[in-house]
């Protein structure tokens, strides 16, 4: 970032102010890193919108990974009120989130029979007063519904969290636009246990920030601090050129 | 019938030899019993408990319903007319208890309304058999000139139970409301329950929306009025040909607010089908509890109480999805991994329990483990440095484990645990970065060699 310039400061604040609606001042989930952060509007994942998460790959079939990151993402937001889980399969493991520091026997968790009930079902919550995060699990999320989620997290300042996943087995829809505040894609990458120690290590996700309103694009990977305690949930470990994530080309799936 | 000589119970030869030109048909016990049933959904019109006396009979507990027709014998004569246009014959009468009202429904004057505390002498003209005994007894008692149960009354307590048994006693207080008896009601009788008839029968779903929220509005009134909420509302529209349509919703936290009631049922509305009309909508609480009126501390100024966020909902949800699908999990002290989680109502109390922070779990846990295919394992003992799952292949990079769960034995009848199904859990990361929970199935050097399953991911 250029030297601080109250000025040049003031202005920036406005053209912020100008681009993304009425998004100056708002509240947001740091990263806790420059590199990251600087991309984003307002310094972080901002708060009272919705956010896209498109696993890569097999991961866009189990969900995991994502479902992994976005929980330790989103746990702070538990102090501010009510988080709820909407699934279209019932395989989300609460001991597993609880493992990642985030308090999964608050969690409400909703099973929806079809992406249009899982949509409507996140955008009743999200209009719920005292609900601070939705969490929602579709395979789509097509221009008119993201128009919708997003109306309702403004009217009740709660964020929504769309993790995009496909049926085992089925198609992968392409990317469409859509009206989320930002789209991420997301895949694990491998761990790096400290030398000379069995086992796994803290898990670490690649992160590639595809779409972003009023910020820029960038991919990194991160990887969950050890210590439950930390100020924010991820160190940034490596930042990856744009150049290299292009490289990546989706797999291949077979059947 | 009887001036020709007919009575129920009459052999059918005799009665056609007294009648020649008598059509007679074969009996249909089962028939009757489920028409009876009908009966008894077509009464809960009139009070929600309403219990079945089969062959021909129906108890109702008026008790706390009769204001809504302004008296028992304006209800008495309402039920009775209905039932006339329907062309069902029937005679009734209330009373203080099931025993006298089966009397006097059968033996007494068509309906009669006994005032409290004298069913002794509305009951002593009556004959012994109105007293629901068994066939021998009434007969036994009849023989010694103990025809009347007024007669049956005045002897000493004690020479009766001796001679004629205990039912004897037990069916006379029961009939004199000095015995409980516990009837079989439907539905449990409930005091809340609220009523409302039309003039016109109702059928546009305009009116049935009205028609549940002035419903809904006098019910909770009551119930405001008396410090009580309801975790559960069913409402029934009752049709003009007897049919019965009835909606249930149920409330995460007991409340009596009519428009948050109204508005779960709105959605319902429209699978009702109204037929030719409705007459009568009736509307009943059940688990109904107190409910402290809610105080507005300063400290709480800002803050949003379940009550107006998350408790409508979770009752949303819950109503248009169905009740298993909104939960919230909870630990149950179990180390197999499918039981550690049980799903609990999402405001219940949180039950205290914890999850093992010091077992890792994955955040994908599948129903039921998918077979892997291992490959290439070190040692045979050690999980696959490579395996196959939905036809693709990972290849293994770190491995954590294992984690032995057994089976837990003290569930299972003694002589049949064995350490053969013992599960090893494995940890294992592939080239990509993802994360799978194996485990292995039965342990090495078995009869059998030792399966892989996959049961978690991340």
């Amino acid at each position: 970032m250029p030297a601080p310039n109250p000025r040049l400061a003031a202005l920036r604040a406005e053209i912020a102010a100008l681009e993304g609606g009425a998004r100056a001042g708002a509240e947001v989930i740091a990263f806790g890193d420059e590199r990251l952060d600087g991309r984003l509007p307002g310094g972080g994942l901002a708060l009272g919108h919705w956010h896209e998460f498109v696993g890569e790959g097999l991961e866009l079939e189990t969900g995991a990974a994502s479902a992994a990151f976005v929980a330790r993402l989103a746990a702070p937001l538990t102090r501010r009120g009510e988080l709820v889980w909407v699934l279209r399969r019932d395989d989300l493991h609460a001991p597993g989130l609880a493992g990642l520091g985030f308090p999964a026997d608050r969690l409400i968790q909703v099973s929806a029979r079809d992406d249009p009930e899982a949509l409507a079902v996140m955008e009743d919550a999200l209009r719920t007063p005292g609900v601070a995060a939705v969490f929602g699990e579709v395979g789509e999320v097509d221009l008119t519904a993201g128009r919708r989620l997003q109306l309702a997290c403004e009217q009740a300042a709660a964020t929504g969290f769309v993790l995009r996943r496909r049926p085992f087995g089925g198609t992968a829809k392409a990317a469409t636009s859509s009206a989320a505040a930002t789209r991420w894609s997301l895949a694990p990458s491998p761990s790096e246990p400290a030398p000379g120690e069995f086992g796994l290590g803290a898990p670490r996700w690649r992160v590639s920030l595809e779409r972003c309103r009023g910020g820029r694009t960038g991919a990194w990977i991160l990887q969950a601090w050890e210590e439950d305690d930390a100020a924010h949930p991820f160190r940034l470990v490596a930042e990856l050129g744009d150049r290299d994530v292009a490289a990546q080309a989706p797999l291949k799936l077979a059947g | 019938m009887a001036s020709l000589g007919l009575f129920a119970g009459q052999k059918a030869t005799d009665a056609l030899a007294l009648v020649p030109e008598l059509i007679t048909d074969e009996a249909d016990p089962e028939g009757d019993l489920a028409a009876l049933d009908a009966l008894v959904d077509w009464c809960v019109r009139v009070s929600p408990a309403v219990a079945a006396d089969p062959p021909d009979g129906l108890l109702l507990d008026i008790t706390g319903v009769a204001h809504l027709w302004g008296g028992e014998r304006a209800m008495l004569d309402d039920l009775l007319d209905r039932l006339a246009r329907q062309e069902i014959p029937a005679r009734a009468a209330v009373a203080g208890s099931a025993g006298a009202a089966w009397a006097l429904a059968r033996f007494g004057g068509d309906r009669g309304v006994v005032p409290p505390g004298a069913e002794a002498d509305w009951l002593a003209p009556l004959p012994v058999t109105a007293l629901r005994l068994e066939a021998e007894t009434a007969a036994q008692l009849i023989r010694l000139g103990l025809a009347r149960i007024g007669q049956l009354a005045a002897l000493p307590r004690d020479q009766l139970a001796r001679r004629f048994g205990p039912a004897v006693l037990t069916r006379l207080d029961q009939a004199l409301a000095r015995a409980e008896e516990a009837l079989v009601f439907r539905r449990p009788a409930t005091p809340w329950f609220a009523r409302l008839a039309f003039a016109e029968p109702i059928s546009t779903p305009e009116d049935l929306a009205r028609a549940s929220r002035d419903i809904a509005d006098r019910l909770c009134a009551r119930l405001l009025a008396e410090g009580q909420g309801a975790g559960r509302f069913e409402l029934a529209f009752h049709r003009l040909d007897g049919r019965a349509e009835r909606l249930a919703i149920g409330l995460s936290l007991p409340g009596r607010a009519p428009a948050a009631i109204a508005r779960l049922f709105a959605p319902m509305l429209e699978t009702v089908d109204p037929g030719f009309g409705i007459e009568v909508v009736t509307l009943a609480a059940e688990r109904v509890e107190p409910v402290a009126e809610r105080q507005i501390s300063l400290a709480s100024i800002g803050e949003i109480a379940r009550e107006d966020g998350i408790a409508p909902l979770v009752d949303r949800l819950a109503n248009r999805l169905g009740e298993g699908r909104v939960w919230r999990a909870a630990a149950y002290p179990s180390h197999i991994p499918e039981r550690a989680v049980v799903r609990q109502a999402p405001l219940a109390a949180a039950s205290g329990a914890a999850w093992d922070a010091k077992c890792p779990r994955p955040v994908r846990l599948f129903a039921r483990p998918e077979p892997v295919i291992a490959m290439m394992a070190l040692v045979p003992d050690d999980p696959p440095r490579r395996f196959r799952w939905r036809g693709r292949y990972h290849e293994v990079r770190h491995v954590e484990g294992p984690e032995r769960l057994a089976e837990e034995w003290w569930l299972r009848p003694p002589g049949s645990v064995t350490p053969a199904h013992a599960r090893d859990y494995y940890r294992v990361e592939d080239n990509t970065g993802a994360r799978y929970w194996l485990f292995r199935d039965r342990l090495y050097g078995g009869e059998e060699p030792p399966k892989w399953w996959l049961h978690g991911l991340g």
